[in-house]
């Protein structure tokens, strides 16, 4: 019985215990991959595979901070990403700008554009914001068509690995590893957010704008922070994402790919970091490392688009909150499982 | 402009010193419809007031021009804030007021379902968190011991409500009883001056009632403020109020002692008669 007690109070301290550990594994299990692909146990394009998951992962994370906690939607976030990825390779090779400082200037600029589609955000709501943002992401692709000076038009502009202060020049596999670092440092920075009183007061807007008000919680000044983080993620992803495939093409950045990393957050679940990584996984993974290798399935034209269009409608009917839930759930039942043994052994 | 200034300053200077919120003929209408109507009555340093009036009297109308929610067509609403200075809060932002001393609940549960009742009380001190953006992102010592600070006042303040053993569940699924208490709850994490309470019984059984009596009694000694409430339910209203007011289609009837609002025969015949029919 005492026994019981004191394993109940330990409980919760360990849950509170390190919350970090968890995102650092993932990043330690995510640095191997080099290794394995230089034992040729793995094929070297799956590398450039998993690179982009873990990139879109960043994006996705943006937009799930968006939606998830202040409850605004945005399906302009191909055209922020693109504008990091476009601005960071002219920066750096056209102005030949070291890659910190361009990173900085990338994510600045965007961020900038960010807050003034947060103002617009201010006068209008829903459905009309979602079409606002498209809006502007479609202003960004046609400039990117068209600025050939910047952009090099539908040529597709070309950037190198990552050319850092100190001169060095970072090659494939570490600028993967750079991939992972700056993800795993994302997480952590949107963990901390959601935890904080910022996350308190997002929630509180989402949910009563009401109860917001009377708390004192500026929502202005709530919803151009929630655009600043999400665009400002957005661009990064950008950023990482030119100097890993080093190309950059105007059609890259449709809505084809807003609509994609809003499906990771339905598909993997709203509010959830694991959730938002697992969605990645499932959204750009699946079908480049499973489905094309199928048999039958895998000649079949727009496979992706089906694979996905399916998945989002089966999760919207049995796992609405998202198919992280499902692990809970299972941790759940193994949880209460074992704590009946316990019972009946006593 | 200029001579309305001096005369609202005039106003303010002829508050007495122990009056928290003074409405001067506050005043807001829907179309046609007048649903506060001219109110004017002062709440004094200390006092629970009670307000009260049939269904679509004015009584959350009155609340949420009070709180800047509604802006009133006319009128004033002064309030003694936190530093002392008496201010006009008419024309301030609705999230402006509680920053002044002046804190609210909703008569209709304004709760965020996703968060546990220990992060929604949380809400209430939002002011009070001081942490920059980047201390947060970087949970920098000082945002960390300020979030170990105010979760344990908020801690307390279940405590007190008796809330504890909830603290850490979802507000979701939570009987709408405890959802009054844990509005009630959020409202004494801000240090308010003024507390003003929709229906704050509605959901609770008779013993549940009798406990919220000393609950309210409890929270104005402890906490130092004033109470404003709107309930429906009588004896709770008059076993609790110092004074009470009563309202009919916006127009204010009758301010007195409870005992007085019991004997007054216009009172009777708006509000009270009304059980008779
Ligand atoms: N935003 C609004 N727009 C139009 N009419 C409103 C609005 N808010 C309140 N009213 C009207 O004003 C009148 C007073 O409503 P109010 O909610 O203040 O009544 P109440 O005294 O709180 O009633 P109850 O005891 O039922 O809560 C009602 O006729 C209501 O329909
Ligand atoms: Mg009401």
């Amino acid at each position: 019985m005492d026994k019981k007690k004191t394993e109940r109070m330990a409980k919760p301290k360990r849950k509170a215990g390190n919350p970090y550990i968890n995102y650092i594994v993932f990043g330690l299990i995510m640095l191997m991959l080099p290794i394995l692909v230089e034992k040729e146990v793995i094929k070297y394009s799956y590398l450039t595979i998993v690179a982009g998951i873990l990139i879109y992962s960043i994006v996705s994370l943006g937009l799930n901070f968006l939606i998830g906690y202040s409850g605004l939607v945005s399906l302009g976030t191909a055209g922020f990403m693109g504008l990091g990825a476009y601005l960071s390779a002219y920066l750096t090779i056209n102005l030949k700008l070291p890659f910190e400082i361009s990173l900085i200037i990338s994510v600045a600029i965007p961020m900038v554009l960010g807050i003034l589609t947060g103002l617009v955000s201010l006068r209008i709501e829903g459905y009309y914001l979602a079409i606002a943002t498209l809006v502007i992401s479609e202003i960004l692709r046609k400039a990117f068509g068209e600025f050939t000076a910047v952009t090099n038009g539908f040529s597709g502009k070309s950037a190198g690995f990552p050319k850092l202060l100190n001169g060095k020049v970072l090659d494939r596999n570490s600028t993967y590893i750079l991939i992972v670092v700056v993800l795993v440092i994302v997480i952590m920075i949107t963990h901390n957010l959601i935890n904080s009183y910022t996350g308190r007061a997002l929630s509180t807007m989402r949910g009563s704008e009401a109860a917001a008000q009377a708390m004192g919680i500026n929502i202005y000044r709530y919803r151009l922070l929630a655009f600043a983080v999400a665009v400002a993620f957005a661009a990064l992803a950008g950023v990482l994402y030119v100097h890993f495939i080093k190309f950059s093409h105007p059609n890259t950045w449709t809505l084809l790919l807003s609509l994609n990393i809003l499906a990771v957050i339905i598909i993997g679940g709203v509010r959830s970091i694991p959730g938002t990584i697992l969605g990645a996984f499932i959204v750009f993974g699946i079908p480049d490392l499973v489905l094309k290798n199928l048999p039958v399935i895998g000649k079949i034209d727009g496979i992706p688009y089906i694979f996905t269009g399916v998945l989002i409608i089966v999760v919207i009917l049995f796992y609405p909150a998202g198919l992280i839930h499902i692990w809970f759930n299972l941790k759940r039942a193994i949880f209460s499982l074992r704590k009946k043994g316990g019972n009946d052994s006593e | 402009m200029n001579s309305k200034m001096l005369e609202s300053k005039e106003n303010i200077e002829n508050i007495d010193d122990d009056v928290v919120l003074r409405l001067d003929d506050l005043s807001i209408s829907f179309g046609g419809l007048k649903a506060v109507d001219s109110l004017t009555f002062d709440i004094k340093e200390k006092e629970i007031f009670g307000l009260i009036g049939p269904n679509g009297a004015g009584k959350t109308t009155a609340f949420n021009c009070i709180t800047q929610f509604y802006k009133p067509d006319r009128g004033s609403v002064y309030f003694r804030t936190n530093k002392g200075e008496v201010e006009n809060l008419v024309g301030k932002k609705p999230h402006e007021i509680i920053k002044k001393g002046l804190v609210r609940t909703f008569q209709n549960v304004e709760l965020i379902k996703e968060l546990t009742v220990l992060q929604n009380v949380l809400v209430g001190s939002h002011i009070e968190f001081k942490a920059s953006l980047l201390s947060q992102i970087l949970r920098l010592p000082k945002a960390r011991k300020e979030e170990i600070r105010l979760r344990k006042k908020a801690e307390e303040v279940l405590e007190y409500m008796g809330l504890h053993t909830i603290k850490d569940q979802l507000v979701a699924g939570q009987p709408y009883g405890v959802l009054k208490k844990i509005e009630l709850a959020r409202t004494l994490m801000c240090n308010p001056r003024l507390i003003i309470l929709d229906e704050p019984a509605a959901g609770l059984n008779d013993s549940e009632t009798f406990a919220l009596i000393r609950i309210v009694r409890g929270i104005r000694d402890r906490y130092n403020c004033s109470i404003l409430l709107v309930e429906h339910d009588m004896r709770f209203v008059t076993d609790l109020c110092d004074r009470i007011c009563a309202i009919s289609f916006g127009k204010l009837i009758f301010v007195g002692t409870p005992q007085e609002i019991q004997a007054n025969e216009q009172v009777q015949v708006a509000y009270l008669g009304k059980g008779d029919e």
